[in-house]
C-alpha cells in the first residue's frame, strides 16, 4: 500500500486528504472486519482492544461488531472503589437524625478531609482507567470520558462522592439521551459548584453557567446574544447544593419566576425549558455532529459532513445509540481518510498499552505518567477541556509517553502478558507478530527488518544472538522499539 | 513526496532527523532585533510565586496604620521592613532584592491585576498565563508569542519551562516548547531493554508507511524534537563553567540552569521557573517569610553569577502570582484570596524604583486591594521593550506601557 494524499494542514484546519463521498458516507460498511479495522474500531469506540479481542472482532461484521459494543452492562454491576466507601457515603440530614448526630461529632477538620478527599480522587481515578480497560462495555467508558471533558467539572477534593456522582451521571447518559443529558448536568452538585450555578439566586445572578451552557455544551460562539446569557441565567436560579448532604435542591424562594425572553421565545421559563429552546435550534444538532465527529472520526470535519450527520442527530432525536451505532458502522468510519486520523490522548495511550499487552490491571505509576503527558482525570485545564490533538504532543509530553512504554516494558507487571512471552523464537516470524499485534502491520518495511534484526541479534555486533537467557529482555525491548514508532501515537 | 532522511534513536527506536547541529548555528547566527537595547541576545526568565503571594507583607505599606490595624498577628514589624521610603518597604527575608534595589535594577509595580478578579487558583492562574480574564484561550501570552515568531521555530530552546509539565503561559499552537524540570529528569529513559547503543538504525521515509494521517508528520516532528533536545541539552549547557553558590532549594536549582542555559547561548528567549506555595490561609508568617528569603537568595545567586558572565543585562526576570491576599488577617494567623499585588522587574536593563500606585486600605474591593495597573500592561511593556514584538495582537488589545525599561 502507498501513501495517500499530503494532507491538509492550513490555517488550524487538520483534515485528511482525499474526497468525501457523502451519499455513502454513513451507509453501513459491508463484510468482515479484519484485524485492522477491529482494531481501529476499538481503539475509537473504547481505548484499544487485547490482542484476543481484535481478533474475536476481526471476524465479524461491522454491523454485529457495533451491536455488540452498544451492549451495556446492568447499572448495579458498577460501584464506586473502596476508598470512597470508606470514607463514608454522605448522609441525608433530613430523613436521619441519629446520623446527623453522628456526623457532627465526626466531623474532622477541613484540612483533614481535604487530604482524605484527595486520596479518594486518586483511588477515584484509578478505579475509572480499570474501568476502561476491563469493562465489557469500552464504549460506555470511551463516552463518559468525552462527557468528562464537554461537560467540564474539576473535582473539588473535599467533597470526592460529588465527583464520582457526576462521573455515574455521565456514565448513566454515555448511550443516552444528549438533551436529557444536558439538562441532568445542569442540576448536577458538581457542575453547580464549578460553574457557580449554586450561586446563581433571584436578587444576584450569577451568569457564568448560563453562558458556558450555550459557548462551550451546546451551541458554540456567536449563536445567542448577551441579553439571551442573562435570561437564561435567570431561569435556572433557584438550584442550590447542600454541602453535608452532596445533594441538590430547589429553592422557589430564589428562583426568578417572571417573564423571560430567550433564543426569540418569550415566556415564564425555567431551566428546564432554557434546555429544550436550545436543542430545538438547528445549531445545537450541528454543534454535537461537529464534536462527534472530531470524536469518532476525524478532526475537522467538512461542513457538508457535518450537515450531513446534523440532520441524523436530529432523526434520532438526540439519542445516542443510534447515532454512534451508524457512525461507528459507516464507510466514513473504516474509510482511508479516517484511518489513524487523530491523535492518541494519553488516556488511550495508557490504556491501549496495558490492553495491547493483554496486562490485566493499571497500576498507579500509570496515574503520574498521565500528569506528564497532560490529561488528569477529573481536573481538565478549564471549563473547555482539553484542548487535545496536536496539542497533546510536546517534546515534553512525547517523552513522558516514551518513558511510560519503558518503565512499563521493564516493570514485574508484564510478566502477566502472555501473548508477548509466547512470541515464537524464530526472530522474523516474532517480528511480523509484534508489528502485526502492536501496530496492525503499520510499520514501514524497514522498521520490520530492523526489528527483525534487533530479535535476532543479528543487526549488529553489540547485540547477542538470541538465545533462552535473553529471550525475555529481548522480547520487551522489541515491544518497545514497536510502540516507539509513529503510527502507535496516531488513532 | 518528499524523502526524508532518517536516523532511528540509538537506543530508544525513534526516528530522529540526522544531522541537527546546524539547527543550533542557525539560532545563533539571528540578527539583533533593531532599536533596542541589548541586542538580540535578551532572555526574559518569568518566575511564577504560585499560590497567592501576599502582597502586603512582601512589599509591606509600613507607613500605613491602617495595615497595622487590619494585621494584628501578621503584621511586619516597623523596624523589621527594609524600608525603601516612608510608604513602603521589603520583607525582611528580601536583603538580596533590596541590594539590587538600591544597585537601580529592581522595578517594583504596585496594584497589578485585571477587572473582575477570580478567586480560584486554577482559574486565576489560568488568567495570568493566557492574558486572558474575559474569556478562555487554550495558549499562553508567551506561546502566542512563539507562534508568531518565524525564524526561531527551529531552535529547540527557543523557550524553556523549567517544571515538570509545561506551564499554560507557554501552551501554544506552533511551537514545541520542552519542560525541563532539571538537566537529570529531562531524558528519554535509557531503554535497558535495548542494550546495545547504535544498534538500531536505518533508513526510512515516511511514503513506505501503509496509511496517511494529517498528524504523521506532526508526531514525526516532535519524537525528533524530544530525542534531539534531551540528548543536546545536557551537551550544549556541558561547557558552562561558575563559581556561584546557589541556596540549596528548588528555586536556587532552577535558577542556575536559567544562568546554564542563558550563558551557553542556546538563543532563548524565555525560561520559566515556579517557586511556592504561598497559599498561606494559615500561620502564613514563617511560611511566606521563608519562600520570600528563599526568592530573594535564590535572585541574588542568579544575578551574582548573570553578572560574573557578563549577562545581567541580558536577563529581565519578571514575577507573577494569580492574587494577592485579602487584607485583613482571618482567624488561623493567614489570609484568604484577595486580588492584585505588587510584582517585581529585576535587570540590568530595568530603570529601578517603584512603579505604580500605592495600595489604598480603605477604599477596597470588598476587602480586597483593588487592582491600578493592568497585569497585561506589564506583558505589553516586556513585549515591545523587552522582546521586540508588537503586542496588541498577543494580547488581543492594547494596553498601556510601563516606563521601567531602559
Amino acid at each position: 500500500m502507498a501513501a495517500q494524499q499530503t494532507p491538509v494542514d492550513v490555517g488550524g484546519i487538520v483534515r485528511p486528504a482525499g474526497r468525501l463521498d457523502l451519499a455513502t458516507a454513513l451507509q453501513p460498511r459491508v463484510g468482515r472486519l479484519g484485524e485492522r479495522s477491529a482494531a481501529h474500531l476499538l481503539r475509537r469506540a473504547g481505548f484499544g482492544g487485547t490482542p484476543d479481542q481484535v481478533r474475536r472482532y476481526a471476524a465479524m461484521t461491522a454491523g454485529d461488531a457495533v451491536a455488540s459494543l452498544l451492549t451495556l452492562p446492568p447499572v448495579s454491576s458498577i460501584t464506586p472503589p473502596q476508598e470512597l466507601e470508606d470514607l463514608g457515603r454522605p448522609v441525608s440530614m433530613a430523613t436521619d437524625p441519629l446520623q446527623r448526630s453522628m456526623l457532627g461529632q465526626e466531623m474532622t477538620t477541613h484540612r483533614e478531609r481535604a487530604r482524605e478527599g484527595r486520596d479518594a480522587i486518586v483511588a477515584l481515578q484509578l478505579w475509572w482507567l480499570n474501568r476502561m480497560l476491563s469493562t465489557p462495555a469500552p464504549l460506555q467508558e470511551k463516552m463518559t470520558l468525552y462527557f468528562h471533558a464537554h461537560f467540564t467539572s474539576r473535582a473539588t477534593p473535599v467533597y470526592p462522592w460529588i465527583t464520582y456522582n457526576q462521573n455515574a451521571l455521565l456514565r448513566r447518559y454515555a448511550l443516552g439521551n444528549l438533551r436529557d443529558l444536558a439538562l441532568e448536568i445542569s442540576k448536577d452538585a458538581a457542575m453547580l459548584i464549578y460553574l457557580n450555578g449554586a450561586q446563581n439566586v433571584a436578587a444576584h445572578p450569577n451568569e457564568n453557567y448560563a453562558r458556558e451552557l450555550m459557548e462551550l455544551f451546546t451551541l458554540g460562539v456567536d449563536n445567542y446574544s448577551e441579553e439571551d446569557v442573562r435570561e437564561s441565567a435567570r431561569a435556572w436560579t433557584g438550584w442550590r447544593v447542600d454541602r453535608r448532604t452532596d445533594t441538590v435542591t430547589f429553592d422557589a424562594a430564589l428562583h426568578d419566576s417572571g417573564v423571560k425572553t430567550f433564543l426569540g421565545r418569550t415566556g415564564n421559563f425555567t431551566g428546564d425549558d432554557i434546555i429544550g429552546i436550545i436543542f430545538a435550534q438547528p445549531q445545537c444538532a450541528k454543534f454535537f455532529a461537529a464534536s462527534l465527529l472530531n470524536l469518532l472520526v476525524y478532526n475537522d470535519p467538512e461542513p457538508q459532513l457535518v450537515d450531513h450527520f446534523a440532520a441524523l442527530l436530529r432523526r434520532h432525536d438526540f439519542e445516542l445509540t443510534p447515532i454512534l451505532g451508524t457512525i461507528l458502522a459507516s464507510n466514513l468510519f473504516y474509510s482511508a481518510r479516517a484511518y489513524r486520523a487523530l491523535v492518541k490522548s494519553p488516556v488511550e495511550f495508557v490504556v491501549g498499552t496495558y490492553a495491547a499487552l493483554g496486562v490485566q490491571a493499571i497500576d498507579p505509576s500509570a496515574l503520574d505518567a498521565l500528569t506528564q503527558m497532560g490529561q488528569r482525570l477529573f481536573f481538565p485545564p478549564n471549563v473547555a477541556g482539553w484542548p487535545g490533538a496536536k496539542n497533546w504532543l510536546t517534546s515534553g509530553t512525547m517523552i513522558a509517553r516514551q518513558n511510560f512504554l519503558t518503565r512499563l516494558l521493564n516493570s514485574q507487571t508484564l510478566a502477566g502478558s502472555s501473548w508477548l512471552q509466547g512470541l515464537p523464537v524464530a526472530s522474523s516470524a516474532a517480528a511480523r507478530r509484534l508489528a502485526q499485534t502492536i501496530l496492525q502491520g503499520d510499520a514501514a518495511p524497514e522498521a520490520l527488518f530492523e526489528l527483525e534484526g534487533y530479535l535476532s541479534g543479528t543487526g549488529t555486533a553489540a547485540l547477542a544472538p538470541l538465545s533462552a537467557e535473553n529471550y525475555d529482555q529481548r522480547v520487551r525491548g522489541a515491544a518497545y522499539l514497536a510502540m516507539a514508532t509513529p503510527a502507535y501515537q496516531l488513532n | 513526496m518528499k524523502r526524508r532522511k532518517f536516523l532511528l534513536g540509538t537506543t530508544s527506536g525513534l526516528a530522529v532527523v540526522a544531522n541537527a547541529d546546524h539547527v543550533f548555528a542557525r539560532a545563533l547566527a539571528q540578527t539583533p532585533l533593531p532599536g533596542l537595547p541589548g541586542g538580540a541576545d535578551r532572555c526574559l526568565v518569568l518566575i511564577n510565586l504560585y499560590g497567592g503571594n501576599d502582597g502586603l507583607n512582601c512589599v509591606v505599606p509600613h507607613g500605613n496604620d491602617r495595615y497595622y490595624q487590619l494585621r494584628p498577628a501578621l503584621a511586619i514589624d516597623r523596624k523589621d521592613v527594609l524600608a525603601i521610603d516612608r510608604n513602603v518597604g521589603l520583607n525582611p527575608g528580601m536583603q538580596s532584592v533590596k541590594a539590587l534595589y538600591d544597585k537601580g535594577m529592581v522595578a517594583i509595580v504596585q496594584g497589578v491585576g485585571y477587572p473582575d478578579p477570580d478567586h480560584s487558583h486554577f482559574r486565576s492562574t489560568e488568567i495570568w498565563q493566557t492574558a486572558a480574564p474575559d474569556r478562555y484561550e487554550h495558549t499562553g501570552w508567551l506561546g502566542r508569542y512563539f507562534d508568531q515568531a518565524g525564524p526561531a521555530r527551529e531552535n529547540l530552546f527557543k523557550g524553556v519551562a523549567v517544571s515538570k509539565v509545561l506551564p499554560e503561559v507557554l501552551v501554544s499552537d506552533r511551537t514545541d516548547i520542552p519542560a525541563v524540570p532539571g538537566l537529570g529528569e529531562y531524558v528519554m529513559m535509557a531503554d535497558r531493554n535495548v542494550a546495545a547503543r547504535g544498534a538500531f538504525s536505518r533508513e526510512a521515509t515516511d511514503s513506505h508507511l501503509p496509511f496517511a494521517s494529517p498528524y504523521l508528520a506532526h508526531v514525526m516532528e516532535i519524537e525528533a524534537n524530544a530525542q534531539r533536545s534531551s540528548e543536546q541539552l545536557p551537551k550544549l549547557v556541558a561547557g558552562y563553567k561558575t563559581e556561584a553558590s546557589y541556596p540549596a532549594t528548588g528555586l536556587g536549582r532552577s535558577l542556575a540552569l536559567a544562568a546554564q542555559i542563558v550563558g551557553s547561548n542556546l538563543g532563548t528567549k524565555v525560561i520559566y521557573v515556579e517557586h511556592g506555595s504561598f497559599d498561606t490561609h494559615v500561620s502564613q508568617k514563617m511560611t511566606q517569610n521563608t519562600l520570600l528569603m528563599q526568592f530573594s537568595n535564590a535572585i541574588g545567586a542568579f544575578y551574582n553569577d548573570l553578572g560574573v558572565h557578563g549577562n545581567e543585562r541580558r536577563v529581565l526576570t519578571v514575577t507573577f502570582s494569580e492574587f494577592g491576599r485579602r487584607i485583613d488577617e482571618n482567624g488561623s494567623r493567614g489570609t484568604d484570596h484577595g486580588e492584585a499585588s505588587p510584582l517585581f522587574l529585576i535587570g540590568g536593563g530595568v530603570k529601578g524604583g517603584l512603579y505604580g500606585t500605592l495600595p489604598d486600605l480603605s477604599a477596597t474591593n470588598m476587602g480586597n486591594v483593588r487592582y491600578t495597573t493592568d497585569f497585561r500592561s506589564v506583558y505589553a511593556t516586556v513585549l515591545e521593550r523587552w522582546l521586540g514584538r508588537s503586542s496588541a495582537a498577543l494580547l488581543r488589545g492594547s494596553f498601556a506601557q510601563l516606563p521601567v525599561l531602559g
